[in-house]
């Protein structure tokens, strides 16, 4: 009976966690889409990483992201294809380089979540989403590829 | 290994710059962070004491003024500044390094000893009392000098500047043509937006004097750091010998050993790490606030056409400088630096 409890707590955390990260790819999709610039600025944080390059400024992740709406780029069919927690190996997904690394051991805290969005055009995009109970934060972006 | 033998090396070279001054924070407002040299970020707060290897950052509407040793550092909006060392002439020197953004600076006196105020692509000696430095998007410094002297310095040709005047100096050459200038006649907006422009309008060119920066600062980086793994050897072997002529010879030849040899071997491992971290960390300020921001820029601008040949040209130069870099400067930084 305990361990029937216990097995549901888990699917139904596991079962929250999927929905909270459905909804952050959901979200960046729309936001970026509906060309709102200030909600994606204020959503991100930096450090911010944006494939291989650290965005240290926040004013250029804002520059970053008004460069992405007005060059037209849109998110189409967005889905979550899947979803893991940041670890000291993520690194590698968005590049073998020291200076990513880096950034992954000192501004990637634990609860962060590396997710996969794929498109209906057959790319991805990962998204680098930091959480906590109250709000979702950007802190890196790579694709599409 | 490599961690704690680079850790090492710094500690040692924040020793022989134990006496370097650091710069009192005496205003700040507004979006102004300060990354201090152990990784840690904070808030800026009047009171503030910024040491060699910190970098203070101004947001859209920061402002701050340091007071460096008689020298006020008066940091403009949008500023990204480093209080950094290296050895020159024998003698460690304090380097006022802005990577980007806008900085006044006022000299109370001259002593003769002024620190040395750098940007990515130029360098300045002081003999004067007020000017202003404005680094652009692309490497390019701007300065205009409103009283005293200023020798600026850069690709080995130096131009002197007196009051009302100033230069530009594009990243990788010489100073231009020196002109009647004062600080208060510049638009750093419409400035740095031109730079970005004429730097986005030629990624290939742009990318390719980055590379030549990034090159020279990777040798540079490289000779330190491989004439301090000769010197430091010099010195473990130097621990050996003084124990031995301690044994074999008793403490006052030891103790004469030791001032002779070893007191000059540790000074000189010490200023070849200045050195050598001095050129990382001018590269990794390169790569950060002009390259990388110029791959960010356009990533974004080709973000719905990535198949455009001149995404795909760009990609392949930025390979390359990235390459470099990770060969020749990542393995002289650590994590803190990141």
């Amino acid at each position: 009976m305990a361990s029937c409890a216990i097995l549901l707590a888990l699917s139904s955390c596991a079962s929250l966690q999927r929905s909270s990260d459905q909804g952050a790819v959901k979200d960046v999709a729309e936001l970026i889409n509906a060309g709102q610039v200030q909600k994606l600025a204020a959503m991100s944080e930096t450090p911010f990483l944006v494939d291989q390059e650290i965005v240290s400024l926040k004013a250029d992740v804002e520059s970053f992201w008004n460069g992405v709406v007005k060059a037209g780029f849109r998110v189409q069919g967005a889905a979550l294809e899947e979803a893991v927690p940041a670890d000291a190996a993520s690194y590698a997904q968005f590049a073998n380089t020291f200076e990513v690394k880096s950034f992954f051991s000192n501004y990637v805290q634990k609860g962060s979540r590396v997710l996969r969005m794929s498109t209906s055009g057959g790319k991805h995009i990962l998204l680098l989403v930091k959480s906590d109970w109250f709000s979702k934060k950007l802190i890196g972006f790579k694709g599409p590829f | 290994m490599r961690k704690a033998t680079l850790l090492a090396a710094i500690l040692l070279a924040a020793a022989a710059g134990a006496f370097a001054v650091p710069a009192d924070v005496t205003y700040a407002d507004g979006d102004t962070t300060l990354k201090l040299k152990s990784g840690k970020t904070q808030d800026v707060q009047v009171g503030d004491k910024m040491n060699t290897g910190d970098t203070l950052r101004t947001g859209k509407d920061g402002l701050a003024e340091l007071d460096q040793g008689g020298v006020t550092i008066k940091i403009n909006s949008g500023t990204v500044f480093t209080l950094m060392e290296r050895e020159a002439g024998g003698k460690t020197q304090t380097v006022l390094s802005m990577a980007l953004g806008s900085i006044k600076y006022k000299y109370g006196k001259i002593s003769g000893s002024e620190p040395q105020v750098r940007t990515n692509g130029a360098a300045a000696g002081v003999r004067g009392t007020e000017f202003t430095v404005f680094a652009g998007a692309d490497g390019s410094t701007l300065f205009a000098v409103d009283s005293g002297q200023v020798d600026v310095e850069s690709e080995g040709k130096t131009v002197q500047l007196t009051a009302a005047q100033g230069v530009e100096v594009p990243l990788g050459q010489p100073p231009g043509e020196v002109v009647p200038l004062h600080s208060d006649q510049i638009d750093y907006s419409k400035w740095n937006d031109d730079k970005l422009a004429s730097m986005l309008a030629d990624p290939i060119g742009s990318m390719a004097t980055i590379q030549s920066v990034m090159d020279e600062y990777g040798k540079n980086a490289t000779d330190y750091y491989n004439q301090y793994l000769a010197a430091n050897e010099q010195l473990q072997q130097a621990v050996k010998t003084q124990a031995q002529i301690l044994h074999d010879k008793g403490a006052e030849e030891a103790n004469k050993y030791q001032m002779d040899v070893y007191f000059p071997l540790t000074h000189q491992v010490s200023r070849l790490v200045l050195n050598y971290r001095f050129y990382s960390l001018a590269a990794l300020s390169l790569r950060r606030f002009i390259a990388g921001r110029m791959y960010v820029t356009l990533k974004a601008r080709y973000l719905a056409n990535q198949d455009a040949p001149e995404w795909k040209d760009f990609e392949a130069k930025f390979d390359v400088f990235l390459s470099t870099f990770e060969q020749s400067i990542a393995p002289r930084l650590v994590d803190a630096d990141i």
